[in-house]
Order: structure tokens, then C-alpha cells, then sequence
């Protein structure tokens, strides 16, 4: 029997006994061959939800007697900026581990690793014998014990804060390698008084809502104010006695000029890249065109002939081309054309209605208010159209402003009512939205290129 | 029961009807009512599935009935050498040559051994039964035990039942060819001694223990001295998803990559070399250059999050795998 029953089995499937042998040896060679020719695998990391990063700036060492508040403030700002930006997650002062004396020297890395940080920041600031403040900073590597950067400064005790938001700026930068946008400053419609008499005044203070200055007293009305590139200018739009017209104010010296000379009424302007012209919607029957007006020659050139609405031009930042709101289709959309005028492209097919775009500093997105079912909200684009995303969404918030760096939005937020608007910043990713101190109510707001 | 029983049956028995018509309705309404959240399917690997009978399952895995479950590799026994006869003779000579006390007799024997040499080859014609050939000869020398010996080895090929094992055992043996080989390679050796060779009483027992070197399962490229069920994959051996998911877990704790700009696609490899202990034999060289100052921030908290994160708890029998790798940090579908 067993015998019969062998034979029969060997007799039958002798090429199916052989096949799994085979397959099974087969498979013992696949395993092992690969294993040593792979000696060195790929092993895919990726990160798991975003957490801002941690870091220690703990209060800077007083290089004198008489510089501790100096000294504390500086590390405020920078914890304070840092912070805001959403991006990192300082420590709180509480749980440090050491206080650091000897700014010179590297932190004590064992005890400070409990923390898990990925910087520690330790500085001085010193007010030297001509009155002077100096200011330096060292950014460590909490892992390897090596300085990243490091800086100093001099400047007027003043100007301590330029100074902590310079210093954020390098850390902005040695930690994520991109620009920073701390030592900038935004200009803004300051609203005040009940809301049939609302006050408008146009103001500068820094990002951060430091430093509050006023620009013009409150008697005429103001809106759109506009950085130019170099820092020192500012183009508006004012109702006089007569139109409304654009302005030109120089911060510095607090000089206004009207922009051009047209018949009628113009708004929405805004500087070009580099600051020589100024484009300009002008307001012609029941249609506005777009002009651009250079600003040494104060020539004008018309760049659309529409029988629509054309305004809200922005420049690209190599200022080859234009975008701008139009409602020539229908609705207000988003056009893009050439900067010296010629065919537009409409770029924004959403539903609803798209305006006030501007195009960011980087050149990767243009930033809209889109308006539909109740809502207006804030969004992004890609410069093609393509990729719109809504960063931030309810009722009225209206007129985003680029930072230096491309990554933060600035918009302003009215809930209507008796209440007025206020300034909010949200990144482009949307995740980190947070209001801007301001004395009052404030809209409008216009970011400035950095200052240095 | 008809239509008109049942009738009748509502009208007499109203009470009990409305009961079980309420009951019924009460548990449909909560089978549908309850059953809102439909039920996730958890995430499984891929299998690749082949059609072979239950017959050739029990073949490739060569598993034991009472093996242990987890057993990472197969059970194979490693096929002997067929030292303990030989030795057993060698010793014995050796042992001989300094006492001279009962060496006459052997002396002939071992000229048989020399006639048998030319058997070999036949046995090998033979093959199928390998085993046996060698058996045969190696009994020869110590003529008392020889009677008794072969039936042992006659015993094996019993063992050759319909069992499943069993079956796996005669597979085997056609497969290997060596055997034969090695036999021949054996048979030269005894002559060598013949000379010195003696019977040594007290080794009968070892004579009586030699069997015929064999391989007792068919599959497993390595030696495993445990019984197993058998693998399921066949591939255990070979699962290395459990090292990766240690190590992404452990630096992953250490990763504070910064935030990036929502088009960039960063990607940055290390070379790491781990010791046995889990800690980094050196730094992590960065593979492939950083051009953007971006890049650079991205691969420099790449890079501390691996020295920050040493040691690294990873099971040591994939030491292999992980004292050596390449860990790539990019980003996935993190950032949208």
C-alpha cells in the first residue's frame, strides 16, 4: 500500500514536486541575494504632524548695571516675534535649566536637552562709553554645541527694537533658510470715533504693532496706502474737497504730492518693484482704466481701453507683468497681462467674485479677497490660476498685503456693526492666524519691504 | 399555515402578535438606527496569493504539528557528515597503534571495505536511495554490528509513509545529488586505516547509532535546530518593516524639520552606521549636496534629529539591515 501509493505519487507528480522544490529554493536564493546587495536600504522618513519649532532665547546678559531692561527686552521681542510667526515655539523661561551669565561661552547642552530645542540663543547688550548700545547674539546648536551664527550691533539706545527684530531675522534665517520679515513695518488706516464719523488717519508702525506713528491728522478721508520699495514713500488715496486722489507722502519728511494730474477720479494705486512708477486706475464715465504714471518724468501711459471696470493693478515682483481686477466678463475676476499693457488673461474661475489681488513678494502666489455666498475670504492663488486656496474665510475680511518674505498675509477683519475693523496676519499655509495690536480700529494695512 | 390561519391567528391572539411585530420593529429600527457608523476596514498588507494544493502547502512549509508558531525560520536540520563513523574507526586507530592488544582480526575486514569501493558507483546509479549504499559500508568494518545494522537503515526507508514529512524526506533525497558524492569522498578514507583499523567491543554502540546522515526538512536555507508550523509568508526571515518602523518612530521624536514654503519638496539622505548597541558609529554623512539655503536648514535638522535620537533601540537580529542604511527625510503629504 504504501508502497503502490509512493510510486503512484512519484509516478504523477514528479514535475509538481520538483516545481515547488525548485520554488522553494528559488526562494531561499530571492531572499538572501537582495539582502546583501541591499546593505545600505532606504529608509523613508517623513515627519508627522507640524509642530513649530522649539527654541530658548533666555533674557540677555546686562553687559552693565544700568542694562538689564534693555537687556530683557530685546529677548522679549524675539520671543515675541518668533513666536507670532507660528513657526516656532520658545520655551517658557520657566523651564530653563541654567541661567546663562557668560553669554561667551556655549550653554551647559546636557542640561538643556530635556528640552528637546533645536537653537538656544544667548546675547548681551551693553551700553558703551559714547552712549551707545551694542548688542550681540549667538545662536547654538543645542545637539552639537556649535555656534550657527552670531552678530553684533551698535545703534542709539532707541532703537533697541530694530535691533531684536534684525536678531529675529538672522535666527528666522539660520533656522529655516528663508528671509525673515521682522525689521519691516506696516502702514494702516487708524479708525476712530462712532461709526457715521469715523476718523481715518493714516499710520506706520512696526509689524509687530509697536511704535505707533501717525502719518496725516484725520480731516480728509484716506485709503489704500501703499509702501513704496524704498521704504521712504507712501502712495494713497485721499478725498479732498474735489475727486478723490492719489498722494504721494514721504515718511521722512512728511511731504505730500498728487500723483498726476488727470480729469476725474483715481484710486487703487501702487508703486512699481523698483519704486519709479506708480499704476493707477482712472475713473472715465462709467468705466475705469489703468495707467501708469513714471514718476520722474510724470508721463503717463494708458495700458487698458475696456468698456469695464478695471482697477486694483499689482506688479509682479520683476515687474514684467500686471494683474488686476476686472469685471469685464461679467463678475470681477483676476486678469493678468503684460506690464506694458496687450491681452489679459483671466486667471481666477471660481465661483463668486475675486478682488484686490497682489502678488507676492517671492512671485509664487497672488493674494485675492474672493466674495460669494455671504462670505469674504481671504485666499491664494498660483500665479497661473491654478492651486487656489482659501486661507481664512466669514465676514468681511478684505484687503490682504503681502510680508517682505512671502509667507505671512496681512488682511483686515470687520464684523460690521458697531464695531470696526481690526488687522490680522495669517501664514499662506493658513494655519496661524492671530490679530495685530493696534491702538484703534484699523484697516487697510500695506507691509513695507524690509528695512535694511 | 395558510393566509387565513394566520388571520385567524392575529384576531384570536392580538396581544401576542402586536408583541412580536413591536420586537421585530424595535430591533430592525436598531439595526439600522445603531449601525450609522459604517465599520472601518483596517489597512492589511498585500499578499500575493498562490493556488497550490493543501498537499504542497504542508510540503513548502515543512512544519512541524507542535512547532513552535513564531519560529523566525524554518526547521532544517543540517544533513550530517558522516564524521561519527569515521572517526569512531580513525580513533580506534589511533588508540590501537599505543595498546596492540586485539588487533589481529580487524585486519581483514578492512580489505572488504576496499572491495566495496568499486560498489559505490552503483548505488549512486541507484540514487534514489542513497542513504543506503553509505549505510552498507560503514556497517562492514565491525562485523558483529554490520548484521544489525542494516536493518536500521532498512527501517529508514519505511519511514517513507504517506505522511506528509515523510513525503518531504523522500523529496529531498532525490534532490541531492552531493550525497552520493560525499559517499565517495567517505569511502576513500577507510582504507587509509585499514591497516590500523581494529574492533573495538566497546564501540558497538556507537556502530549501532550510526544512521545515515540526514536532512530532516526540505525547505530553510539556514539551520534551525526548532520545530515550527512553518512560516506563513516564507519570508519572515526577510521582514524587515519592523526595524524601519522602529527607527522612523524613534527619530521621529528628535525631527523638528522647519516649516517649509508650500511648493517645496525637499528630500536629504544620510549614510548612518549603527553599532550593535544602537548608537552612531560616526555622524551622519550627508548624501548629495544642499543648494538652497533652505535645503541646508532642512538637512541640518535632519542631521541633529539623528544625532539627537542616538541610541536607537532596534531588534539586534536585523542588526545586518540597520547597522548600515540610508534614511531619506522628505516631506510626503504633510504640507498641502
Amino acid at each position: 500500500m504504501n508502497n503502490s501509493s509512493e510510486l503512484r505519487r512519484s509516478l504523477i507528480s514528479p514535475t509538481r514536486r520538483e516545481l515547488i522544490a525548485g520554488a522553494v529554493a528559488l526562494g531561499a536564493a530571492g531572499l538572501g541575494a537582495p539582502r546583501s546587495a541591499l546593505a545600505q536600504k532606504q529608509v523613508p522618513i517623513q515627519p508627522g504632524e507640524f509642530a513649530p519649532i522649539p527654541i530658548a532665547i533666555p533674557p540677555f546678559v546686562p553687559g552693565g548695571a544700568g542694562d538689564g531692561d534693555v537687556a530683557n527686552g530685546i529677548a522679549q521681542v524675539i520671543n515675541n516675534n518668533l513666536k507670532r510667526s507660528g513657526l516656532f515655539a520658545p520655551v517658557d523661561p520657566a523651564a530653563f535649566p541654567e541661567r546663562i551669565s557668560n553669554f561667551d561661552a556655549p550653554p551647559q547642552l546636557a542640561s538643556w536637552r530635556p528640552l528637546n530645542l533645536q537653537g538656544i540663543v544667548t546675547g548681551r547688550a551693553t551700553r558703551q562709553p559714547d552712549g551707545r548700545l551694542k548688542a550681540e547674539f549667538r545662536l547654538w546648536d543645542p545637539v552639537s554645541g556649535q555656534q550657527r551664527t552670531g552678530q553684533q550691533y551698535v545703534t542709539a539706545p532707541e532703537y533697541w527694537r530694530r535691533i531684536a527684530h534684525i536678531i529675529s531675522d538672522q535666527i528666522y534665517t539660520a533656522m529655516l533658510g528663508e528671509k525673515g520679515y521682522f525689521d519691516s513695518r506696516v502702514v494702516f488706516v487708524d479708525e476712530s470715533g462712532p461709526s457715521e464719523r469715523r476718523v481715518k488717519r493714516l499710520a506706520l508702525m512696526d509689524q509687530d504693532g509697536a511704535n505707533v506713528r501717525y502719518l496725516t491728522r484725520g480731516a480728509d478721508l484716506v485709503l489704500t496706502p501703499r509702501f513704496s520699495p524704498s521704504s521712504q514713500e507712501i502712495t494713497y488715496m485721499e478725498f479732498g474737497q474735489g475727486d478723490p486722489r492719489v498722494y504721494l507722502f514721504n515718511i521722512e519728511t512728511g511731504q505730500r504730492e498728487i500723483v498726476g494730474n488727470f480729469p476725474g477720479m483715481s484710486f487703487s494705486p501702487r508703486f512699481s518693484p523698483d519704486g519709479q512708477r506708480i499704476i493707477l486706475s482712472l475713473q472715465q464715465g462709467g468705466n475705469s482704466n489703468l495707467f501708469v504714471m513714471d514718476l520722474r518724468s510724470r508721463s503717463t501711459t494708458r495700458l487698458t481701453d475696456t468698456p469695464a471696470i478695471d482697477t486694483s493693478p499689482c506688479y509682479s515682483p520683476d515687474g514684467s507683468q500686471i494683474c488686476f481686477e476686472s469685471d469685464r466678463g461679467g463678475k470681477p475676476q483676476i486678469y493678468v497681462m503684460s506690464a506694458n499693457g496687450g491681452n489679459a488673461q483671466r486667471i481666477s474661475f471660481g465661483e463668486g467674485s475675486y478682488s484686490t489681488p497682489v502678488w507676492s513678494p517671492r512671485g509664487d502666489y497672488i493674494a485675492f479677497t474672493k466674495q460669494g455666498g455671504g462670505q469674504f475670504a481671504i485666499g491664494i492663488m498660483k500665479t497661473d490660476g491654478s492651486g487656489e486656496r482659501i486661507l481664512t474665510a466669514g465676514f468681511h475680511n478684505e484687503g490682504p498685503t503681502f510680508s517682505p518674505n512671502g509667507r505671512v498675509l496681512m488682511f483686515f477683519r470687520d464684523p460690521g456693526g458697531t464695531a470696526g475693523p481690526s488687522l490680522y496676519s495669517i501664514d499662506v499655509s493658513g494655519r496661524f492666524e492671530q490679530k495685530v495690536p493696534t491702538p484703534g480700529y484699523a484697516s487697510d494695512p500695506a507691509w513695507s519691504p524690509l528695512l535694511s | 399555515m395558510t393566509s387565513e390561519d394566520l388571520m385567524h391567528f392575529v384576531r384570536t391572539r392580538k396581544g401576542t402578535f402586536f408583541s412580536v411585530a413591536l420586537h421585530v420593529a424595535v430591533v430592525c429600527w436598531g439595526l439600522f438606527s445603531f449601525s450609522a457608523r459604517s465599520m472601518v476596514a483596517p489597512v492589511e498588507d498585500l499578499v500575493p496569493v498562490d493556488v497550490i494544493s493543501e498537499d504542497n502547502i504542508s510540503k513548502a512549509k515543512a512544519g512541524a504539528l507542535l512547532g513552535k508558531k513564531d519560529a523566525q525560520k524554518l526547521l532544517a536540520d543540517k544533513i550530517g557528515e558522516k564524521k561519527p563513523t569515521e572517526d569512531i574507526v580513525g580513533k580506534v586507530d589511533t588508540k590501537q597503534v599505543t595498546e596492540t592488544d586485539a588487533a589481529p582480526e580487524p585486519k581483514p575486514k578492512p580489505e572488504k571495505p576496499v572491495e566495496k569501493k568499486p560498489d559505490p558507483p552503483k548505488p549512486v546509479e541507484k540514487q534514489p536511495d542513497t542513504p543506503k549504499p553509505l549505510a552498507e559500508k560503514k556497517p562492514d568494518p565491525p562485523k558483529p554490528a554490520p548484521a544489525e545494522k542494516p536493518k536500521p537503515e532498512e527501517k529508514k526507508p519505511d519511514a517513507f509513509n504517506p505522511d506528509q514529512i515523510a513525503s518531504v524526506l523522500n523529496k529531498d533525497k532525490p534532490k541531492q545529488p552531493p550525497k552520493p558524492q560525499q559517499t565517495a569522498a567517505a569511502t576513500p578514507e577507510p582504507p587509509k586505516h585499514k591497516s590500523e583499523r581494529k574492533y573495538d567491543a566497546e564501540r558497538i554502540s556507537n556502530l549501532l547509532n550510526q544512521k545515515d546522515p540526514t536532512r530532516q526538512a526540505v525547505t530553510g536555507p539556514e539551520l534551525n535546530a526548532n520545530a515550527s508550523l512553518g512560516t506563513k509568508g516564507g519570508a519572515a526571515a526577510e521582514n524587515s518593516a519592523s526595524w524601519i518602523a522602529l527607527f522612523q518612530q524613534q527619530v521621529n521624536r528628535c525631527w523638528k524639520p522647519p516649516y517649509t514654503s508650500v511648493d517645496a519638496n525637499p528630500v536629504v539622505a544620510f549614510n548612518v552606521r549603527l553599532r550593535r548597541d544602537g548608537s552612531l558609529e560616526g555622524p551622519p554623512v550627508p548624501v548629495g549636496a544642499a543648494n538652497t539655503p533652505f535645503l541646508q536648514s532642512y538637512r541640518d535638522s535632519a542631521q541633529r534629529a539623528i544625532i539627537a535620537c542616538a541610541p536607537y533601540n532596534l531588534p539586534a537580529q536585523y542588526y545586518d539591515d540597520w547597522s548600515f542604511f540610508q534614511p531619506v527625510f522628505n516631506e510626503d503629504s504633510r504640507r498641502t
